[in-house]
């Protein structure tokens, strides 16, 4: 007899592996994604024979069965992807949970690969011959008045907030701050060698008003796998399994048609779909904020994380300023985040590697570690509809 | 900063027009009465012929009753600011920095929630939250028209 209850710790991460992340590769990103399976497969003391599933994200160029095929795996049972880009990773984690949980699959990898600084860049803009638009991406709305890009999207939202919420920009600049002090302490983090000041962070170039060149994300070439299977499997692995708690994919009523943008066209850019996806990811849990001891909260932009520590439930839209400058994203506060340093300032694998450093965070191998952490926060990009993961030691 | 230098009255080189911007395809089924009634010089959202009720963006069919009958409903020229981002790093070639982006707040009907356009601005002019903009109607080449918004000269009375 089955149930369509969500069945909390069935499944768990049981290896997480990733490539170097650079600015050329110099690879294919099907090379890549290769190396960071095998990488997970070898963290987790399994082989390539005990792999059935793929999971991709709609983004990526490497197909799932290509990647199979690279590997020289001849016999997959069963293959998934979702999105939107940064919006899939936990998303993707939750397709592995439904095939195993269905019986589809046993062991399914996620992987994210990309040349995102060598190859073709994200949020380049657009420029078509013949017209912009159409085809239901809704772009027609918006590329025609310069909405090219992700950043202008989330600066329309960071002034939104600086207006009439009060947010400080100096609490977009500590979030960058933070994120690089956690990059420093972590030798594979890009901007390992690097350190930013708030001198730096308000010196650096304006992009779309308010947001900096330092509130923007990195663009890396790499890539970052994870290997789910049944909690059961998981007790007889090499590592500490980090149970998979809960996972969640919600839009809320922030739903749009097309891709982002229409997001702007929403009810409220008060709040995004993070805040359901928050709801429905704690109430599965059978927790609350409160029992978070660490996060990993999507950083395309500094703003995005603003966001999130409201939708998620750690402060509100009034309080995130006091909440953020008065300390709480540092290791010793309420809620240390993006502990290897980012997206900001460990590399961007469009999410990915949020799930690498939520698992470590779980078996107590981060480079800035949280003690005791047994509760685990994961979350994928809000628009236009995000998912999260809350990963618990077992 | 260059663009705290910009008069609210900067020369229009970066306005859109013929020479700024990019143009959109304007015959998407979703999308393309949106833009016929720009072309008549009205700034419409969807209606549903089955149920009234309104919607923007637009879809395919009718959010509420799923009804596939869907006309073009004008809504007032009058809209304020509800967001904006002066952009000021250059990136697409089409739009010369610094150039303002707008997202304006229209009521459609009395007591309705506001739906929100696109707009852009050039340079950098002073805006507030709730600063008022009218529609006006920019010719692109190839008997394209846009909608866009310019800062209105009479304040909204409220």
């Amino acid at each position: 007899m089955t149930s369509n209850e969500w069945v909390p710790d069935a499944c768990a991460v049981v290896g997480i592996g990733t490539t170097e992340y650079t600015r050329a590769s110099g690879r294919s990103v099907t090379s890549l994604a290769a190396e960071a399976v095998l990488d997970a497969l070898r963290d987790a003391g399994l082989s390539t024979s005990d792999v059935d599933g793929f999971v991709r994200s709609d983004y990526d160029e490497v197909a799932p069965v290509a990647l199979a095929d690279a590997l020289g795996i001849d016999d997959i049972s069963y293959w998934g992807q979702t999105g939107a880009g940064g919006a899939g990773p936990c998303g993707m984690v939750g397709q592995a949970v439904a095939a195993i949980r269905s019986g589809q699959a046993s062991t399914v990898v996620v992987y994210r690969a990309l040349n995102g600084r060598s190859g073709r860049r994200l949020g380049k803009g657009v420029s078509v011959a013949g017209g912009v638009g159409g085809g239901s991406t809704m772009l027609e709305l918006f590329s025609p008045y310069g909405v090219t890009s992700p950043g202008q999207f989330f600066a329309m939202l960071a002034r939104r907030q600086m207006e009439v919420n009060g947010l400080s920009p100096d609490a977009l600049a500590e979030i960058a701050l933070v994120s690089r002090r956690r990059a420093n302490a972590n030798p594979a983090a890009q901007m390992y060698a690097r350190e930013l000041t708030r001198e730096d962070y308000y010196a650096s170039r304006m992009i779309s008003d308010p947001l900096r060149l330092f509130d923007f994300c990195l663009e890396t070439d790499g890539a970052a796998a994870v290997v789910v299977t049944s909690a059961e499997r998981a007790a007889d692995l090499a590592q500490p399994p980090a149970l998979i708690r809960s996972v969640a994919q919600a839009t809320g009523q922030r739903i749009g048609p097309g891709q982002m943008y229409p997001v702007l066209m929403s009810e409220s850019l008060d709040q995004l779909s993070s805040k359901r996806t928050g709801e429905r990811l704690f109430e599965r849990a059978g927790l609350s904020p409160s029992d978070v001891d660490v996060a990993q909260l999507y950083d395309c932009f500094t703003i995005t994380v603003v966001h999130q520590l409201v939708d998620y439930g750690f402060t509100t839209l009034g309080d995130v300023s006091d909440f953020v400058l008065g300390g709480a994203l540092e290791l010793d506060g309420a809620l240390p985040i993006n502990t290897a340093g980012g997206q900001l300032s460990e590399g961007y694998i469009h999410g990915m590697n949020h799930i690498l450093e939520g698992v470590r965070q779980i078996r107590g191998t981060s480079t800035s570690q949280v003690p005791g952490a047994q509760v685990s926060l994961v979350t994928s990009a809000p628009p236009p509809g995000g998912s999260a993961l809350l990963l618990v030691s077992a | 900063m260059s663009s705290q230098e910009q008069t609210v009255d900067a020369p229009s080189t970066n306005a859109l027009g013929v020479e700024v911007g990019l143009r959109p395809v304007v015959d998407d089924h979703d999308t393309r009465g949106w833009f016929e009634a720009a072309a008549q010089g009205r700034l419409c959202i969807q209606e549903c012929a089955g149920c009234a009720a309104q919607q923007w963006p637009p879809r395919p069919l009718c959010r509420g009753c799923h009804g596939t009958e869907l006309v073009w409903r004008e809504v007032p020229g009058r809209g304020h600011v509800h967001t904006w981002t002066v952009v000021t790093h250059q990136i697409n070639p089409s739009f010369p920095v610094p150039y303002t982006v707008v997202l304006v707040d229209v009521v459609p009907r009395e007591g309705d929630a506001p739906v929100r356009f696109l707009g852009h601005l050039a340079g950098a002019p002073a805006l507030e939250v709730g600063t008022p903009l009218d529609v006006t109607f920019v010719a692109l080449e190839d008997d394209v028209t846009l909608p866009n918004w310019v800062l209105a000269e009479q304040p909204s009375t409220r």
